[in-house]
């Protein structure tokens, strides 16, 4: 029982990070309206971001946070304006190619500027472990995965009121739904895309120094796996919604570590994307309840 | 004019024999032998295929500078496998398809070294690898060479001399990476624990994973005296620091990463690993430490195995380029490699078996005091198994 409910946390807290990631997939596409390639790298870039604050300024998580999200942001920029901003009239194939090649050029770029090697995150947050007593059996619970789900609460619920209380949220609610509709309606389009995609990947920066966190190191190829979980969580999501996307992630967390009881870690991945199929084969539009539905 | 015609002829016949001999000559002393190099040079091993980059081309500078090998000086070209079997395969065979190669120096991962058995014998290349250890490569091909050892000593080292003697441990908790490397590792491992009586169990990643919370969860439930990982590089400190985080206090055993300072420096706690290593950078040995300082210097990080056994590589075919009679071909340079006597290397004694790989002594290495001690000599596990 303790086994069990101690995997559980482990889920739940590597399920909000999946969350987090998702979140930030999610508005890019459904702001910029195509998937991207590059979200691996963007994350990347923000776990070095804040790898260097740590480094050079100390242990300050949120200045860390705001480097982080800023680093991402910058990038994000670039990436709109090399890979989306020239094509949005173009075929949809030219500006995924650009984000595949883009995410090449991010990643060899990073092991030529940052070092091929494993940077160590260590000791940024208290190695201290809460035992709370849950029917009986100890729950272990530490320090990190407290701050870690809280942060990730703490962001979903700040992205939402942003899309929910600004004009600006709005005006990204109203390219995300219709493009065309939204440029009649005297919104600059290209403009709001930009900064949709640069909070995409600002969320992805932030997920970026949580993996660093909790995994307690940064490296330049860090991004590509976890780009795939990402998109995965967003496709659960319905690729646009940014409430399912998060509920995607927690779920692949979860199923993932609650997998690992029964069977090897080798399978981890088999577990999250087994889970995947079973949704999209009986709900192919994923957790959303009607098609449609946008950030 | 008959005596005329016949000096110019003549004349012209000395001119092109001597333009014809100077060619000979030079062909007779020698040329370039070009070697191909496979390497992790970006990706999760790209520490390492930098330290085959730097460990090769140092030591073709230094062969080359002392005025080569019977005439011949060397050079090389590394291409970037990522050291994935597949990428490694088209690679090597690139170079095996360009004639001018006369071996393959490389790659990282034994997985990768196998993957080019039939292209090595299809082309009649052979190809020696700074670090393969899987007990099973060298023998696949009379074209494999391996120098790190094999693991079909190490690992019963580890479970005879270091958990059941050296630590007096029991119940054992094995971490290990889901490769071709590492299944070797511990098949060689748990028939010698099955042997000492140890109470084993094992848990598998693939590949890449970075996040090993649930599987140290799992192992903290088993409640072990030891918590053993079989990898190399970042893995190993990712396990040791994520079991720190979550509050397990245990004996960490390392087989896989050596001496290696990447790890040490990565680790969280860093007097509590213990691991077996055939090397050692003896402070008190001035060569080594000066060829340490060097690769420190280059680097820009401290040096493990893994270089310089790439150092020796190159020394390795040099020696066997020595040892042959008349013009160097990929043939005469296989045969003369395994023939190669005993080789003094920057990492000790290297004779080549019947099958093309070496048998290297172990020796228990721990951290003390953030430094990497040798806890226990080479003499501790003279007895054998």
């Amino acid at each position: 029982m303790e086994y069990i409910l101690n995997q559980l946390i482990n889920g739940i807290c590597q399920g909000s990070i999946y969350a987090l990631m998702a979140i930030g997939y999610s508005v890019i596409v459904g702001v910029v309206g195509m998937v991207t390639f590059t979200y691996g790298e963007i994350m990347m870039i923000g776990a070095f971001s804040s790898y260097y604050i740590f480094t050079g300024l100390g242990n300050n998580l949120p200045l860390a946070i705001v480097g982080a999200f800023a680093g991402s942001f910058i990038i994000g920029s670039i990436v709109y304006k090399l890979c989306y901003e020239r094509f949005f009239n173009a075929p949809r194939h030219i500006s995924l190619l650009c984000t595949i090649g883009i995410s090449m050029l991010i990643k060899n770029l990073a092991q030529i500027v940052f070092g091929p090697d494993t940077k160590p995150v260590l000791n940024v947050i208290d190695n201290t472990t809460f035992t709370i007593n849950v029917f009986g059996a100890d729950l272990n619970i530490r320090l990190l995965q407290i701050i870690v789900i809280i942060l990730v609460i703490v962001f979903a619920v700040a992205l939402t009121l942003f899309f929910n209380k600004t004009k600006w949220g709005v005006m990204l609610r109203a390219v995300s739904q219709n493009k065309d509709a939204s440029y009649l309606m005297g919104i600059n389009v290209k403009r709001t895309a930009l900064l949709g995609n640069c909070i995409g990947c600002g969320f992805g920066g932030i997920a970026g120094i949580l993996l660093a966190l909790y995994y307690g190191s940064v490296s330049a190829t860090m991004g590509a796996s976890y780009s795939t979980k990402a998109f995965a969580a967003s496709v659960l999501g319905g690729l646009v919604d940014i409430r399912f996307s998060a509920l995607g992630g927690l779920c692949i967390g979860i199923i993932e570590n609650m997998g690992i009881i029964f069977t090897s870690a080798t399978f981890r991945d088999v577990f999250a994307f087994a889970f995947l199929i079973l949704i999209l084969i009986i709900r192919p539009q994923g957790f959303v309840s009607k098609k449609g539905a946008r950030v | 004019m008959k005596k005329r015609v016949l000096a110019l002829t003549l004349t012209f016949v000395m001119a092109v024999s001597a333009l014809a001999g100077c060619g000979g000559d030079k062909k007779s002393e020698g040329g370039v032998i070009k070697l191909g190099g496979l390497a992790p040079l970006t990706g999760q091993y790209s520490e390492y295929g930098e330290g085959f980059d730097i460990g090769f081309n140092k030591a073709i500078d230094e062969i080359n500078e002392a005025g080569g090998v019977n005439g011949y000086t060397f050079e090389i070209e590394i291409k970037d496998t990522q050291s994935e079997p597949v990428t490694t395969s088209t690679m090597a065979t690139a170079f095996a398809e360009d004639e001018e190669v006369m071996a393959l120096l490389g790659d990282f991962s034994s997985g990768a070294c196998k993957a080019t058995a039939q292209i090595c014998d299809s082309y009649g290349i052979l190809q020696l690898s700074p670090t393969a250890s899987a007990s099973d490569y060298a023998a696949m091909s009379k074209y494999f060479f391996g120098i790190m050892g094999r693991q079909d000593v190490e690992a019963p080292f580890l479970a005879k001399y270091v958990l059941k003697e050296y630590l007096k441990a029991q119940k054992i908790a094995v971490i290990r990476v889901d490769s071709d490397w590492g299944k070797s590792c511990y098949d060689n491992f748990i028939i010698q624990a099955e042997k000492e009586g140890l109470d084993v169990t094992v848990e598998t990643y693939a590949t890449g994973e970075k996040d090993f919370s649930s599987l140290i969860t799992k192992m903290q439930a088993e409640n072990p005296d030891v918590l053993v990982v079989m990898d190399q590089g970042d893995p190993v400190a990712d396990i040791f620091n994520q079991a720190d985080a979550a509050g397990w206090k245990i004996q960490h055993v390392a087989l896989g990463p050596g001496t290696s300072e990447q790890v040490a420096g990565r680790l969280n706690d860093k007097d509590n690993l213990i691991v077996t290593s055939p090397f050692f950078f003896d402070p008190d040995d001035a060569e080594l430490t000066a060829w340490a300082e060097w690769f420190q210097e280059a680097a820009d990080f401290a040096p493990t195995i893994h270089p310089a056994c790439a150092y020796d590589c190159v020394y390795l075919i040099a020696e066997a380029v020595k040892n042959i009679e008349g013009e160097v071909t990929r043939d005469s340079l296989r045969d003369a490699l395994a023939e190669l006597p005993e080789y003094k290397g920057v990492t000790g004694s290297i004779k080549f078996e019947a099958d093309g790989d070496i048998k290297r002594n172990y020796m228990i290495c721990g951290i003390e005091g953030g430094e990497w001690k040798v806890l226990e000599g080479f003499e501790y596990g003279a007895a054998g198994f």
